[in-house]
This record gives C-alpha cells, sequence and structure tokens, in this order.
C-alpha cells in the first residue's frame, strides 16, 4: 500500500519553490578520522547545489559527540533536491579536514502530508570522502516561507517544464497521460 | 517527569555496581519490570481526589443524612481493598467532604476506583472515621469509575450516578441515589523538574593503564540507609572535560527538596563490574547552594579500617554548573487541554498462526470465553488506552492473509470494509477480529511495512487537523518480520510523526531478531537511504506463558529480595509485560511534543 505518487510529487514541488528553511543543525554523534574518535573543534557546513550556504559555530570541547543546537536560515534555490551536511574538523590551514556529509533529500520535509509549518526532527548517516560510515548528524527543518501561488500538497502542481502531472486526488488509476522524466535518486547523486 | 540520560546500551545495565549489591547485567526483562515499576523509571504524578454529592437519599427519619465516603481500590484480579475514607459530614443531601485521597495515576494500568457512601447513625458520630464498622452503618449508593476517566476530562472532574449495587438487598431504589462528584488534581510536585549539570575536576586515575569513563549514578536514601537509585547520567568516553548532560530530576522522585541524596560517580566497565571513583551525600538545596556559590564538593571514598568507617577524602571535586528549576506541563495537563492517544492495533493473520479451527491454533477462539494469545494483547493495551481516545474508533488492519477474492494482502482493514479501517470501541475490534478469522485464509509472508506506512499515513494526515493527536500502533505477531529492511525504512519515516509502535510477540517462536527494532536493545534505526530514526519509537515484548514468566520472575526476584523488599514499597499483584511496554508511553508523547514546543495553552 504504498503510496509513491505523492512523493514523487513533493520531489517535483520542493524542487521549484524558491523557499528559506529554518535549519537547525543539534549535534553529532561518533565521529573519528581514520578510526579514531576526534577531540574538539567539529563543525557543520550546509551546503546546496554544492555551494556553501551556511556554517555552524565550532564545538571547541564536544569531541566525538559535539553539540551545536545553532538555527540556520537557508534559502533553498531553484531546483534543489538535496541539501547536503558537511561535518568538518577546523585545522590550521583554513579548510577542515572532512569527517562527514550526509545529503537531505527536500523530500523528506516538503511535500507528504505533514503540514508546512512542521518541525521536523531528521537524522541522517555522515559517510566520509571514500563512502565509509562515520557518524550520524541530528538536524531539525522547519520551512519557513510559505510555497507561492498558495498551492497545497493536496491540489495539482503546475511544472514549469510543461510535462502533465497526475491529480494527487484522482484516485482512479489509468485515464490521465503521463510523461515520464529522469528523477535523480538519491544513492545515484551523492557526492563522489 | 524523570529522565534519565544515559547512553543507550552500554550505560543502560549499570545501576547497583558496587559490593553492597549484585549487578544487574545485560537484560534482565524481569528484573527491569519489578525496578521500573516501583519508580525507578517510572512517571508517577500523585493526584489528590477531592469529592463532593448532590441529591442523597435521605434514609433517617427525623433529620437528613450524615454521609461518609469509603474509597476502594480493585486490583486486577478482582479484589476489592479499601484505601481511605473522608469525614463525616453532618446533616446533609449535598455534602462537599473536605478530607482528600491522594493516590499515584499509573498509566499502564487500568486503576479502578469504587466509591460506597454511607449514612453513619447518631450513636456513631464521635467514634473516629477509621473505626466505624461500615456494616453497621446505612448504605446510600456506590459508584464505580477508572481513574483515567477522571483525568481525561478537561474538567478534571467527573460526575458519577450513585446506583444501589449488590449490598442494597433491603431496598429498591425507586428515586434516583443521587450524584457523586469526583475532582482530581495534579500535586504540583509532580511537575517541578530540576535540571541539574554536573562536572567534575581533577580525576585520579585508579591505575596507570585505566581510562575513564565515568558515569554518575544519582540515588535517593530511605529510612533504613539503604541508596535507591532514581537516575543515571550518561558515559562520558574519550572526553577530557568532565562534565555530563543534564539529569532531570523530578521533586517527587526525590521526595522533597531537603531529602539526602547520594550521588557516586562510577568508572564505566564493559564488564558490568563498575567501580566507584567516589562519592557525595548533597540534597537538592545543598546542590542549589554549590550551584550559587559556584564552589565544589571533595568527592570521598569510603574505606572500613577495623570496626570504623572512614571516609577517603579524595582531591576530585563535584561542581554543580547549573540547576534549574521548571514547572513543566505534565503528561496530565496535555490530557486536560485535549490532547489524546489514539489507538490502533494490526493483527498477523500468517498461517504459522496454525489452523484457527484447531485448538492448538493461536487464534484458535475458545467457546469457553477464554481469550486466546492475540485477544489478551488487545484487551491488556486496549483497555488501558480506550480512555485516552475520544471518540473510541481504532483503525483495525490484519496482514499475512488473503480475504475471500484476493491475493494476499498486508494491509487489510479488519472490519471487511474497502473504505474505513475503523471499529467501534475495544468490543468492535473483538468482533471483527473473530469475523477476519471466517472470512479470510492464512497466508504469508509476515511483512510490517504496509501496516506501519499505513498508520504513519494517518498520523501525518492528522497533523493538518490539528497537533493533538498521538498515535499508537499495536502489531500483534507469532513469527519474526520477513521484511526487516522495509520495516526499517518505513520505521525511520515514521519517527518524525506522532507516532508509537508497540509489538507483542506471541506463540513459542524466538524474537530474538525482533529486538533489533528495539532501539532500547540495540542501534539506532537505518534505513536503506542514509536516513536514520531521529527517535526510539518501537517498543517490542514477547509476551510469554503467564506461568513461565511469573517463574522466571520469581527466581531472579529472589536474591533480591532481603533488601528490596523492606525498602521498596510493596504494590502487590504481578506486572505484567504488557504494563512494562505502555509505561513508556508518556514518556514517549512528551519527548515529542516538547521537542516540537507544543504545549498545552
Amino acid at each position: 500500500m504504498m503510496n509513491n505518487r505523492k512523493s514523487d510529487d513533493g520531489f517535483e514541488m520542493a524542487s521549484m519553490s524558491n523557499r528559506v528553511l529554518e535549519l537547525t543543525v543539534i549535534s553529532g554523534e561518533d565521529l573519528r578520522i581514520k578510526g579514531k574518535p576526534i577531540r574538539n573543534n567539529a563543525y557543520a557546513i550546509i551546503k546546496t547545489n554544492n555551494v556553501p550556504n551556511a556554517t555552524t559555530k565550532v564545538d571547541q570541547e564536544g569531541g566525538s559527540y559535539p553539540y551545536w543546537d545553532e538555527k540556520l536560515l537557508v534559502d533553498l534555490p531553484l531546483r534543489t533536491f538535496f541539501i547536503t551536511v558537511e561535518v568538518r574538523r577546523r585545522t590550521s590551514s583554513g579548510v577542515g579536514q572532512l569527517i562527514g556529509a550526509a545529503s537531505i533529500p527536500v523530500s523528506d520535509f516538503i511535500g507528504g502530508y505533514t503540514p508546512e509549518n512542521y518541525l521536523h526532527f531528521l537524522s541522517y548517516r555522515l559517510r566520509d570522502a571514500v563512502g565509509e560510515r562515520n557518524g550520524i548528524v541530528n538536524v531539525s527543518v522547519r520551512v519557513k516561507s510559505p510555497a507561492p501561488y498558495g498551492c497545497s500538497t493536496a491540489s495539482a502542481t503546475q511544472p514549469e517544464m510543461g510535462i502533465q502531472s497526475v491529480d494527487p486526488g484522482d484516485g482512479r488509476a489509468g485515464g490521465t497521460v503521463v510523461t515520464g522524466m529522469p528523477v535523480c535518486f538519491p544513492h545515484a547523486c551523492r557526492s563522489r | 517527569m524523570g529522565n534519565c540520560c544515559s547512553d543507550g546500551g552500554s550505560g543502560r545495565a549499570a545501576i547497583g555496581a558496587t559490593a553492597a549489591y549484585p549487578t544487574i547485567d545485560g537484560p534482565n526483562d524481569a528484573v527491569q519490570l519489578f525496578l521500573s515499576a516501583r519508580g525507578c523509571h517510572g512517571l508517577f504524578s500523585q493526584i489528590e481526589l477531592s469529592f463532593s454529592a448532590l441529591g442523597l437519599r435521605d434514609r433517617d427519619l427525623c433529620s437528613k443524612s450524615d454521609p461518609l465516603l469509603v474509597i476502594y481500590v480493585r486490583g486486577r484480579d478482582g479484589a476489592v481493598q479499601e484505601v481511605g475514607r473522608t469525614e463525616v459530614v453532618l446533616n446533609s443531601f449535598n455534602p462537599t467532604w473536605i478530607t482528600k485521597h491522594t493516590m499515584a495515576f499509573q498509566f499502564e494500568v487500568v486503576q479502578t476506583l469504587i466509591f460506597r457512601v454511607y449514612d453513619v447513625d447518631t450513636p456513631f458520630h464521635n467514634v473516629e472515621v477509621k473505626m466505624l464498622k461500615l456494616d453497621e452503618q446505612q448504605f446510600l449508593g456506590e459508584a464505580t469509575c477508572a481513574l483515567s476517566q477522571i483525568v481525561t476530562k478537561s474538567s478534571r472532574s467527573l460526575t458519577l450516578d450513585l446506583v444501589p449495587g449488590t449490598e442494597a438487598a433491603d431496598s429498591v431504589c425507586s428515586q434516583s441515589c443521587g450524584k457523586l462528584i469526583v475532582h482530581a488534581e495534579e500535586c504540583i510536585g509532580s511537575k517541578t523538574t530540576t535540571e541539574i549539570i554536573f562536572r567534575c575536576s581533577d580525576f585520579e586515575h585508579k591505575t596507570l593503564f585505566s581510562r575513564s569513563d565515568p558515569f554518575l549514578v544519582i540515588s535517593k536514601i530511605v529510612e533504613n540507609g539503604i541508596p535507591i537509585p532514581i537516575c543515571k547520567s550518561e558515559v562520558i568516553k574519550n572526553d577530557p572535560r568532565l562534565a555530563w548532560k543534564s539529569v532531570f530530576l523530578n521533586i517527587q522522585q526525590v521526595g522533597s527538596k531537603d531529602s539526602p541524596l547520594v550521588i557516586e560517580c562510577f568508572n564505566f566497565n564493559s564488564n558490568g563490574k563498575h567501580d566507584l571513583v567516589g562519592k557525595v551525600q548533597k540534597s537538592l538545596v545543598d546542590l542549589e547552594r554549590l550551584h550559587s556559590s559556584g564552589q565544589g564538593e571533595n568527592l570521598f571514598y569510603p574505606t572500613s579500617s577495623g570496626n570504623n568507617y572512614q571516609n577517603k577524602i579524595l582531591k576530585s571535586q563535584l561542581f554543580v554548573d547549573t540547576f534549574n528549576e521548571s514547572i513543566q506541563c505534565s503528561f496530565l495537563d496535555y490530557l486536560a487541554e485535549g490532547f489524546e492517544l489514539n489507538f490502533m492495533v494490526a493483527i498477523d493473520f500468517t498461517a504459522s498462526n496454525g489452523n484457527p479451527r484447531l485448538p492448538d491454533s493461536l487464534h484458535y477462539i475458545d467457546p469457553s470465553g477464554h481469550p486466546n494469545a492475540y485477544q489478551r494483547a488487545v484487551l491488556e493495551v486496549g483497555e488501558v488506552l480506550q480512555f485516552y481516545d475520544t471518540d473510541r474508533r481504532f483503525p483495525a488492519w490484519g496482514f499475512g492473509a488473503r480475504p475471500i477474492d484476493g491475493p494476499v494482502s498486508h494491509c487489510f482493514n479488519l472490519n471487511g470494509s474497502s473504505n474505513y479501517c475503523e471499529v467501534e470501541g475495544i468490543q468492535g475490534i473483538m468482533m471483527a477480529y473473530m469475523s477476519a478469522l471466517l472470512n479470510v485464509s492464512l497466508a504469508g509472508p509476515t511483512l510490517f511495512g504496509p501496516v506501519i506506512t499505513n498508520a504513519a499515513l494517518l498520523a501525518s494526515q492528522s497533523l493538518a487537523n490539528s497537533w493533538h493527536k498521538y498515535f499508537v500502533l499495536l502489531i500483534i505477531t507469532d513469527g519474526v518480520v520477513t521484511d526487516l529492511q522495509e520495516t526499517k525504512d518505513a520505521l525511520v519515516k515514521a519517527s518524525d510523526l506522532p507516532l508509537s509502535i508497540l509489538i507483542v510477540g506471541v506463540g513459542g517462536a524466538d524474537f530474538k531478531e525482533m529486538e533489533i527494532l528495539d532501539a532500547d536493545k540495540g542501534d539506532r534505526l537505518e534505513s536503506s537511504n542514509g536516513r536514520v530514526a531521529s527517535r526510539d519509537i518501537v517498543q517490542f515484548v514477547p509476551l510469554r506463558d503467564v506461568q513461565s514468566e511469573l517463574l522466571l520472575y520469581y527466581i531472579s526476584v529472589w536474591w533480591f529480595y532481603c533488601f528490596l523488599v523492606t525498602t521498596l514499597p510493596f504494590v502487590g499483584g504481578e506486572i505484567s509485560a504488557i504494563q512494562s511496554l505502555l509505561a513508556e508511553l508518556p514518556t514517549q508523547f512528551l519527548t515529542f511534543m516538547r521537542t516540537r514546543d507544543i504545549r498545552p495553552s
């Protein structure tokens, strides 16, 4: 009984509007470098479309379980499917040492049946530069600005690219034309 | 609310590991049930009941009635026990009694209260109320209710009709016996929570090669001088800065602000035998003073030399970095504001249960009325949760069976309808279950994904209308889940929603794998695309045969008998596994509401 259509619509909708997010990077868990837990100075960077958007302060004492609880305002540009959270350790050279990164699909907090201003608490597995698992990052996200044109999640969308979408309210199976569109799935898009 | 900040699996096993009392190693369900049912992790709110009555009958010839109210509690086994009496109000048909009755609110059981009103005859007016023999008084009427019925009303007052009851053999009540009004108030101590952040300095390492993984255990001292653990901090690993996360102490867990507390610092050892580093004995008032002065208190290590107990004062000092008292909204405050718990149930109809027509099947309906394992689980959970659901309409599903004409369904409506999934009341669930047994053919495999996804859909859809509903899904199954990854995916998605899932395992299967789903016993759940569950929403318990469970319970508790029985109040009766499941629900509800800052206004 999995209704996959809803998440696809959310995908499209999420990518189309310029929204502002209130993203709180709460904490990290079990962060290691080369297998050894780090001692301090971890911080997190939020990237949209691979461009750094916001950074947290450095937790100078937190060890491998840093606690930031920092609220960041993140602009979500058009057609963004993912937000990347990178956890790095501050080094003297300026560019921090990468501990791990996670991709947060925008559809995890936009679209779906939860209301627009719902505060989502999400956690993700961090993977290091070679793709190995390296800790967890905990965030909370709330969409700050309402969607444009007053469209609600239950109404049909008007995609810019002129693709017919299926009306989610219509329970009937057949009868509408749908054109397929290649969609970027999370695991395929994960950074090399 | 008393939250113990522990870091999950490793820290959890470690209460009371000094030579004075035996260690509790690993998951020992029976002992955990015993301790948690007696307050170590329990959420006990103290409720004060006050009473008044309207329109009592007139039994005396010359004057009005002189009513007295007696309060009884009916236990699970049906035994009725008197717990309190009010004073006698002279000459009144509409008395308001001054004497109040205080009792602990226990979420996980149905607390049935029976009230009986008596008219005290004139010759007895000067006798102390406690000494009055009730069979010498005139019985005026009786009323029954569950404590949860009173606390879920927004006014916290329940009006009950007094009925003649079984004792009034002498008269048929042609006129009404009157009404009894019971009002509940939560004692303020239940709501005051203290947040404390402890820090330690100058740690002395016991040996050169030992790592220090310290954690704190806070205990309260009872009359015999024996400490009872009430809270435990997380284990600090690999952190030179010895500051623990906040511990929350409820004033009522502690007793009072002046009650002596022992704060012990242990060094965590993975074999379960944790070394005591040192301890401090302070009350909450002393800790508050330490915080305001900024000074530290030296830990001491009890050593015995000969007959004297001497304390070796250590260099390490304990500091109180934060001491915040706050009045938090309790679970009962949310209930009074209209928040509700919506009960949903999903029943396993896979073929491994056995042919329902044969007596050895888990789905066998006994003609004598004795409930089977599935019915027992639904009744035990449902009869507690039904009071918290305002419309008493419960979604009920079955999974793993083939309805009359169709393929195997992993989430079909138990009532046979294709449009709506709800049934009316616990009786409705029972009837739908019995009719479903006749109308479906058991199949398989055991998949939880579709049922959990459906429940999550209901929970997220209800958010559009109101944030006052919290959903509880009960899954009763006889076997191990086949789609473990799909189940994990569904659970990870649901962890962000107002949903808790209770899984009860029936029958004799080995449920070891199912314990992975319960984060208390393992790691956080991870979905196939990298997302991790943000909170632990699943609890699993096997519903073992009652006999063997009792035996296990007694064997495990035997060697704690001496000091536990003298120090902990004996509540009486068996603690069922399902009660331990339910006991966690208010905490899960509160965590969800508080982190999202959803408060009762």
